[in-house]
């Protein structure tokens, strides 16, 4: 169903609509959330406490001036962070010790791990867009991680995204052309 | 703020990651509404955004969407069992109501009390003056009746021919009426006056007035005659013999 017509009902209070947005784009939030606090239970209470949000300010989302996946991200970013300052939990290295519990033999999911056009990328460019997309760094914190300057850091962004976008669109041409071909039999 | 600086600095990218400030947020809005490139390209970033975030998607556990179900729908619930609030704010409307139209009742009905209560009060004065009048009128009555009491024309003389008046003379209990309704109105520096004559020697008996129907004067003692003279206004203490209009011999 159209994002307009769901925002729409769930703006009328409309549970179900909620929920079909929570099916729609849980997965791509929870992946977000859940790299930046690397705590699958905290995860899961911030991801329906990002849900708790949507259903209440979603008089506050502006379809004009973003996507609803844009407006959501926002927020799961928003509490996520805020709940990591709060818990004194923001460990933002590759230090696993946080699953210090977790028994040696149960297997740990890595949360790390990058998929589709991201994991193609430079491994550079991969680590500065995880940085400021996944882990909830600043452009002038994540930086300071890698251990550039800033505008160094920015152009990796840039052509991080460049590269992104190439790749996208040149997937966009192929599924194109094949259903082109397709069509013509 | 122009395209060039917005995408050199990579403002775009810092505004989806809603890393800008307030000031800049609201450039960089205000650009991408008049630049339909710059919002263009806005459009192609969040949707690599988003793409690249459905690449790396991790399915959460369905406890999640059960937990957040549960909450939803115990909030929507608590908005619905506001019953006992609206229940309660309705009484307290209608009690408010009442009150207020108690309240402009009351104070029509205290309206109506002090409306009644002058009105009585001026009743009150009205019946005490009739009564003073009935008491007056009977005690004119009986005096007029008494069989003791003599009544006296006084006619007017060439003067004033058509003038008249009636006294009535009680000698047992002192008494003097006169009724001078049949005297002529007279100008406003003048009134009558009526004397008594004892010995040759005119006493004052008091003023009368056409406008009375009837009126108690002095009695005289040993009087002969009474009679009746046109005075400047407010009475002389000798009578104008030439203003003499009547006179009757008792």
């Amino acid at each position: 169903m159209d994002d307009a017509l769901l925002i729409k009902r769930v703006h009328d209070q409309d549970q179900k609509a909620l929920y079909q947005l929570y099916d729609k784009y849980s997965g791509a939030l929870f992946g977000v959330i859940l790299r930046m606090c690397r705590n699958e239970s905290l995860a899961e209470d911030l991801l329906q406490e990002t849900f708790i949000k949507i259903w209440r300010n979603i008089g506050s989302y502006d379809e004009t001036r973003g996507k609803f996946y844009t407006w959501a991200y926002r927020i799961a970013k928003n509490t996520t962070l805020n709940a990591l300052r709060k818990n004194d939990l923001l460990i933002q290295t590759e230090d696993l010790s946080v699953y210090g519990t977790t028994s040696p033999t149960e297997t740990t999911p890595d949360y790390t791990e990058l998929n589709g056009a991201l994991k193609k990328l430079e491994p550079h460019h991969q680590e500065a867009l995880s940085l400021i997309y996944f882990k909830g760094y600043t452009h002038r914190e994540a930086h300071t991680v890698m251990g550039v300057p800033l505008g160094t850091f920015k152009s990796y962004i840039s052509q991080a995204l460049k590269s992104l976008r190439k790749t996208y669109g040149n997937e966009l041409m192929m599924f194109w052309l094949l259903t082109e071909l397709i069509s013509n039999g | 703020m122009d395209r060039k600086r917005i995408l050199e600095e990579g403002l775009l990218e810092k505004y989806l990651l809603h890393e800008l400030t307030v000031r800049e947020q609201f450039a960089v809005e205000k650009a991408l509404q008049e630049d339909a490139e710059l919002q263009s390209r806005f459009e192609m970033l969040e949707a690599d955004f988003e793409r690249m975030a459905f690449e790396n998607a991790i399915i959460p556990n369905t406890r999640v969407k059960e937990s957040l179900k549960t909450r939803v729908e115990s909030e929507h619930t608590k908005q619905s069992n506001n019953w006992p609030l609206f229940a309660a704010a309705s009484i307290a409307l209608i009690f408010l109501s009442t009150s207020f139209w108690l309240f402009t009742n009351w104070q029509d009905a205290q309206k109506n009390l002090d409306t009644i209560q002058n009105q009585t009060t001026d009743l009150q004065k009205r019946l005490n003056l009739l009564e003073e009048k009935t008491a007056s009128t009977e005690t004119q009555l009986n005096v007029i009746n008494n069989v003791n009491t003599i009544p006296f024309l006084l006619k007017g003389n060439a003067k004033l021919p058509d003038a008249h008046a009636v006294a009535y003379v009680n000698h047992e209990d002192k008494l003097v009426m006169v009724n001078p309704k049949g005297l002529p109105e007279l100008s406003d520096d003048q009134t009558y006056q009526m004397w008594s004559d004892v010995n040759g020697e005119m006493i004052n008996m008091g003023l009368l007035s056409p406008n009375e129907e009837l009126l108690a004067l002095q009695y005289i003692n040993n009087a002969e005659s009474l009679n009746i003279t046109i005075e400047p206004a407010g009475g002389s203490e000798h009578p104008t013999v030439e203003n003499l209009i009547s006179n009757v011999m008792l």
